[in-house]
């Protein structure tokens, strides 16, 4: 008789290879260095604490979330503050503690593109959408693009794209899950998918925005204080000269010098701009992070909530130069940390580990991985009320029912849609345990940045779009963006196993959101229909009122 | 919906598309650190090891974030103008 497991694994695989055919194909495994570590009793016991908190916030947040409209927007009461924390907690995830302090191990600067990448979008956040978006929508971002088109058809697409970016998104965030587990707390693989599935949907399915919001908030401290406190430890081993530390990772890395400069890992300028374009413009068209601009009572709290988030995360990138130098020049040359073929124990995703453990020990170690864990839970929470609102408020409230829901059968069909959500996540997390997920981590960035971001943008800033330039730019930028990502060298290459790519980038958007924006102004501009007129003769009201609030 | 609002709002509009810009090009102007125009950024600043791409890198996250300081705070002078003049 087959293990539950392996039986799970086996239908996962089957609805992954149904739903996508080129998966079959696949030839490469996720990661060669990915190895299960002892069990870490200190990680686990303050993990285990994490979660008795963040479970008793549900618990009191279960008490408030009665309707769908608190389940989405956790009443509308959240402060500027708490909401710039929230914003930085289910933004900041294991990819840049982990992944960027690993490249900076590796590749020294280069890996600052992608710090500045991930910083870059929260100003811009503030100066194009929070107050606008705040003022015009309600739950969710696609309340604020049918404002002014025709509501059914652009309200379809918007929210499949959300679900799209959604399922995307969280394939690789339950991957990685499972891995960092595997990784960090000597965990088996499915065990770690199924706790971080079956946690979220406790705070999400009972607690909705509400406790998502704390979980978010709580993870944000604790993340913040934790490479706080490793980068004082790490200075201090440098006697608190930013100098002296760079001389020592000079000295002690096998490229010596040339990691403070460009170059070591990337050299093409063009492909610099493809990612700063993905994740700028990405991050921007994010559905999860723009429902949290609908916690805060107006806008005013909307502005703040941006000006936070960029705070909060303009310092966590700061200290994070800290802690990639330190690892460089505390790491390298030091046996423990490494195998006996040279290479780092568990792979570049545990330099952020052992750098805690080599300035501070066992208790460090502990904490550290216990907060990223905490960090893919506040993500994957974020994820799973986006989801669900697109699927509850979007196409069940607003277009099935025309706006007119039961509310407790809105309420019911939104915790049915959190659970669908977990059990799909569960599922294509097994699924895509051995498959290569590069790839999958890319698309949503590339998704939201060639069909969510230009229809936002214009939607608040165009006179002249249409529905129909709006939906047939939409389905472009998706089409183009799935066929470059396919062409590129992380699915030709890696995945096909083609000698060499058919398009050279891993990160698309440069081409395909100019394209997006191309169409969808073409063909606004084209567009001649009696329902064209409308769209444009809406606009300034809609612009008075996204700048001066509904009752302008 | 009468003139001054929409003069208003349009104002607003072409302030915020502006920090757009600025922010935009500071933040792409990171490209040149990889091109063989932006070599000069690649040196080292004064005697210490420090190089011009690092700093960059800081100063660009600072600028970031006095960006949003001053928007909000223009923000705040012109709106407190409109209602002094309302």
């Amino acid at each position: 008789m087959r293990h539950p497991c392996q039986l799970l694994k086996i239908i996962a695989a089957l609805v992954s290879l149904s739903l996508l055919p080129l998966w079959a194909q696949a030839a490469g495994s996720i990661d060669g260095d990915i190895e299960q570590q002892a069990v870490n009793p200190t990680a686990i016991v303050m993990f285990l604490i994490f979660v008795v908190l963040t479970l008793l916030i549900t618990w009191r947040a279960a008490r408030t979330t009665t309707s769908s409209a608190s389940f989405y927007n956790a009443g509308g009461n959240i402060t500027g503050l708490q909401n710039g924390a929230a914003i930085a907690g289910d933004f900041m995830s294991a990819a840049s503690f982990l992944g960027i302090t690993g490249l900076m191990f590796v590749a020294g600067f280069d890996a600052l593109i992608l710090s500045l990448g991930a910083f870059g979008a929260w100003p811009v956040l503030m100066f194009l959408f929070a107050k606008r978006v705040r003022n015009l929508g309600s739950y969710t971002f696609v309340d604020v693009v049918s404002q002014r088109l025709a509501k059914d058809q652009i309200r379809l697409v918007a929210a499949l794209g959300t679900i799209a970016v959604v399922i995307l998104y969280l394939i690789a965030q339950m991957v990685g899950a499972g891995k960092l587990i595997q990784l960090l707390f000597g965990l088996p693989y499915e065990y770690a998918v199924a706790i971080v599935s079956a946690l979220v949907l406790a705070y999400v399915a009972f607690g909705g925005m509400l406790a998502t919001t704390w979980v978010q908030i709580i993870k944000a401290a604790l993340l913040l204080g934790g490479v706080t406190f490793m980068a004082i430890l790490i200075m201090a081993q440098a006697g608190f000269s930013f100098s002296t530390l760079l001389d020592m990772a000079v000295e002690r890395h096998p490229q010596g010098e040339a990691i403070l400069s460009p170059g070591v890992v990337f050299k093409d300028p063009i492909q610099i701009a493809t990612i700063q374009v993905s994740m700028l413009f990405g991050t921007l068209g994010l559905p999860h992070i723009l429902m949290r601009l609908f916690t805060v009572p107006d806008m005013r709290q909307a502005k703040l909530s941006a000006f936070y988030a960029t705070l909060f995360m303009g310092y966590f990138y700061i200290v994070l130069l800290v802690i990639g130098f330190g690892s460089i020049a505390l790491l390298y040359g030091n046996p423990e940390f490494f195998d006996a073929d040279g290479n780092i124990i568990g792979g570049i995703n545990m330099v952020a580990i052992h750098i805690a453990s080599a300035v501070g020990g066992d208790v460090l170690t502990g904490f550290m991985s216990a907060v990223s864990f905490a960090t893919i839970l506040a993500v994957v929470a974020g994820l799973t009320v986006s989801g669900a609102a697109a699927i509850s408020h979007d196409l069940y409230a607003e277009v099935l029912k025309q706006g007119k829901p039961d509310a407790k059968a809105e309420l019911r069909i939104t915790r049915i849609a959190v659970f669908v959500i977990g059990l799909v996540a569960v599922l294509l997390g097994i699924a895509f345990e051995n498959e290569n997920v590069a790839f999958i981590a890319v698309m949503p960035m590339v998704m939201a940045a060639s069909v969510t971001f230009p229809i936002l943008f214009l939607s608040l800033y165009w006179r002249g779009l249409t529905t129909r330039g709006a939906i047939i730019g939409a389905l472009v930028g998706f089409i183009a963006s799935i066929v470059l990502i396919v062409l590129g060298p992380q699915v030709w290459v890696s995945i096909l196993g083609h000698a060499e790519p058919l398009f050279p980038y891993n990160y698309p958007a440069l081409f395909t959101m100019p394209l997006a924006f191309f169409v969808i102004m073409g063909v606004s501009i084209a567009d001649r229909s009696a329902r064209g007129k409308v769209d444009r003769q809406s606009y300034h009201d809609l612009l008075i009122r996204s700048e001066l609030g509904p009752n302008a | 919906m009468s003139d001054s609002k929409l003069e208003q709002v349009q104002a607003k509009t072409r302030r915020r598309l502006l920090f757009t810009a600025i922010h935009l090009v500071l933040y792409f102007s990171f490209t040149l650190n990889w091109t063989t125009w932006g070599k000069a950024l690649t040196g080292p600043v004064g005697n210490g090891p420090l190089s011009g791409s690092i700093l960059m890198f800081v100063i660009l996250v600072v600028t970031f974030i006095a960006l949003e300081v001053l928007f909000l705070a223009v923000d705040k002078a012109i709106t407190k103008k409109a209602l002094e003049q309302n």
